[in-house]
């Protein structure tokens, strides 16, 4: 599905370009679900924004495949038909474009690209009512401009609400947590949850344990300073729960040095 | 008879509005004036538009036309105006129009200024408006190499609303500019003006607005606001707010943005699978969307914003 090798990202900042991460390698199988976890600074964002094409992060070396296609090759919207979905940390307003109009153009642009017939008013009518009646979003909702006006947790309902309409197939969803309390977590994970499948794969970010009680992962991994420092089971998160990342950090320098 | 354009005063002199047109002239050296053409639209007492009445001003290549537009309301009355400016070639429309509008009359006028680009194209515009009245203007400017769109508006009773709305959507060398003076002179009223402006090429855009409220006018509310996006290095956007304010009891507002496209919708857009065209489009069809939407009628809204939507893909 999602291969990684030797990924190093860059990023322009006031002095010079500056390194964030540093030789990241991951490989993630169809229909597994794995987590990133990771301190402050880690490159977790940055991972997902590389891996969604967002400008300003430049690829010095490594690759990024994705069923055999190089990602990094790629525009953002050709990565979308391709299947990969990015659900962001803060998800941006569009004033004056409505959600069902954007949805609408999303996805008939994604089968544009697939070389499918684009849907017409009725299925898409039909598509959107399901989903949105799955995730409770009101129709009300739909005629709003995307995401303007709404609260954290509307605004990831709609995340979800995309990724159940694009019907991705890897999904990396950036803190989806942040900002949310637990009924909304609850709503966003069961979204996710119903999304699993055979086919589809993936990547949880995330700082703290909480999101993994309703999306359970297959792996988890531990990221700090650019790169994954260790790799375990859904054990790992309570692992870290308890003795906080310093010590993973610790342990892998030791490693490291010798 | 040939314009003397040598007379025509230079930008050093302040107190001439037309800044820069003998400039803008040179190019129509050899245009004849014609005798004023007038239209008077004049609705009587209580007398209900039903229809809406449309004007379509068209000049040719050449021509120097003054043309002269009154639309009087009688108190309760009510009316619909569409204005369309065309034409082709080089030619100056200086124009000039005065509305009264009076006691709990409506009116409703949209105005689409799609003039030739070799064109210019002046109007002066005096507003009068009683108390009760209502204003709701939309104006659509894409046409002429230089418009010159000069508005006072006087506020003549106490509950009155007015509402400018305006779209420039300008490319080229085009150059178009809008000044406005809204005068509160009686308590209680209200006044919007909402302007929307996309620029490409090297064209450019003038926005001075200013509200007025005299010592009188307690309890007005007026806004003002301008927003403009620059699609390239070369657009120049001039923008000059300004509120004079002698009552002591108001809401006012003013606000001015210049900004590129912004970034981080366009991205959300193409992670979504929208292509980076089709991501703009959308932007910047919203972006001037929320001004049309002021127009009440909408078969002429839907044409309104066909128009843009062309304009944008070009």
């Amino acid at each position: 599905m999602i291969n990684i090798k030797d990924l190093h990202v860059s990023v322009q900042s006031d002095s010079g370009a500056k390194e964030i991460i540093k030789g990241l390698n991951l490989y993630i199988k169809a229909g597994e679900v794995h987590a990133i976890m990771g301190p402050n600074g880690a490159g977790k964002s940055t991972l997902s924004y590389t891996l969604a094409g967002r400008a300003g992060y430049e690829v010095t070396s490594g690759s990024a495949m994705l069923n055999g296609a190089d990602l990094l090759e790629l525009k953002p919207e050709e990565r979308a038909a391709l299947g990969l979905f990015l659900a962001f940390q803060y998800p941006v307003e569009i004033p004056g474009v409505n959600m069902s109009m954007f949805l609408k153009t999303a996805i008939n642009a994604i089968r544009k690209r697939r070389g499918e017939d684009e849907l017409d008013a009725l299925g898409m009518l039909k598509l959107m009512k399901a989903k949105t009646k799955e995730l409770g979003i009101s129709d009300d909702m739909m005629k709003r401009a995307v995401n303007v006006g709404c609260s954290g947790g509307e605004k990831k309902r709609n995340e979800a609400l995309q990724m159940a309409m694009l019907d991705p197939k890897f999904c990396i969803l950036d803190e989806t947590d942040s900002g949310l309390d637990i009924d909304a977590l609850k709503v966003v994970a069961d979204g996710v949850n119903k999304l699993r499948s055979p086919d589809k794969s993936f990547l949880v970010i995330t700082h703290y344990q909480r999101l993994l009680d309703y999306i359970k992962p297959d792996i988890v991994h531990i990221m700090a300073d650019g790169r994954i420092i260790k790799t375990g089971g859904a054990e790992l998160a309570f692992e870290l729960e308890d003795k906080g990342y310093a010590d993973f950090v610790a342990d892998f320098a030791k490693d490291d040095a010798a | 008879m040939n314009l003397k354009l040598d007379n025509i005063p230079t930008q050093k002199d302040e107190s001439w509005k037309y800044t820069n047109l003998s400039r803008a002239l040179g190019d129509l050296k050899h245009i004849k004036p014609q005798a004023p053409c007038e239209m008077l639209i004049y609705k009587k007492r209580g007398q209900n538009g039903g229809k809406a009445e449309e004007i379509s001003w068209i000049a040719g290549a050449g021509e120097h036309q003054n043309p002269r537009l009154k639309i009087i309301l009688e108190d309760n009355a009510e009316l619909t105006v569409i204005e369309t400016h065309e034409g082709a070639g080089a030619y100056w429309k200086n124009m000039s129009t005065e509305i009264i509008i009076g006691k709990n009359a409506r009116l409703n006028h949209i105005r689409i200024q799609n003039d030739s680009y070799d064109a210019v194209h002046t109007n002066m515009v005096h507003i009068t408006m009683e108390r009760d009245s209502y204003l709701n203007s939309f104006s659509l400017n894409m046409g002429a190499k230089l418009t010159r769109h000069d508005i006072h508006i006087v506020l003549n009773g106490e509950n009155i609303e007015c509402n400018l709305n305006g779209v420039n959507l300008l490319g080229g060398d085009q150059h178009s500019d809008t000044t406005i003076v809204m005068e509160h002179v009686a308590p209680n009223s209200r006044s919007n003006q909402l302007y929307r402006t996309i620029l490409k090429d090297a064209a450019r855009c003038v926005f001075q607005g200013k509200i007025l409220v005299q010592g009188k006018a307690q309890k007005t509310e007026a806004h003002q606001l301008s927003n403009a996006i620059m699609l390239s290095d070369k657009c120049e956007m001039d923008t000059k707010p300004e509120l004079e304010i002698y009552a002591d009891d108001v809401k006012c507002s003013h606000g001015a943005t210049c900004s590129q496209l912004d970034e981080d919708p366009l991205f959300y857009m193409r992670s979504r699978g929208i292509g980076a065209n089709q991501a703009r489009e959308l932007l910047m069809q919203a972006f001037i969307d929320e001004v049309i939407d002021n127009v009440s009628r909408e078969t002429l809204r839907e044409q309104i914003k066909a128009k843009a939507k062309l304009w944008l893909k070009t």
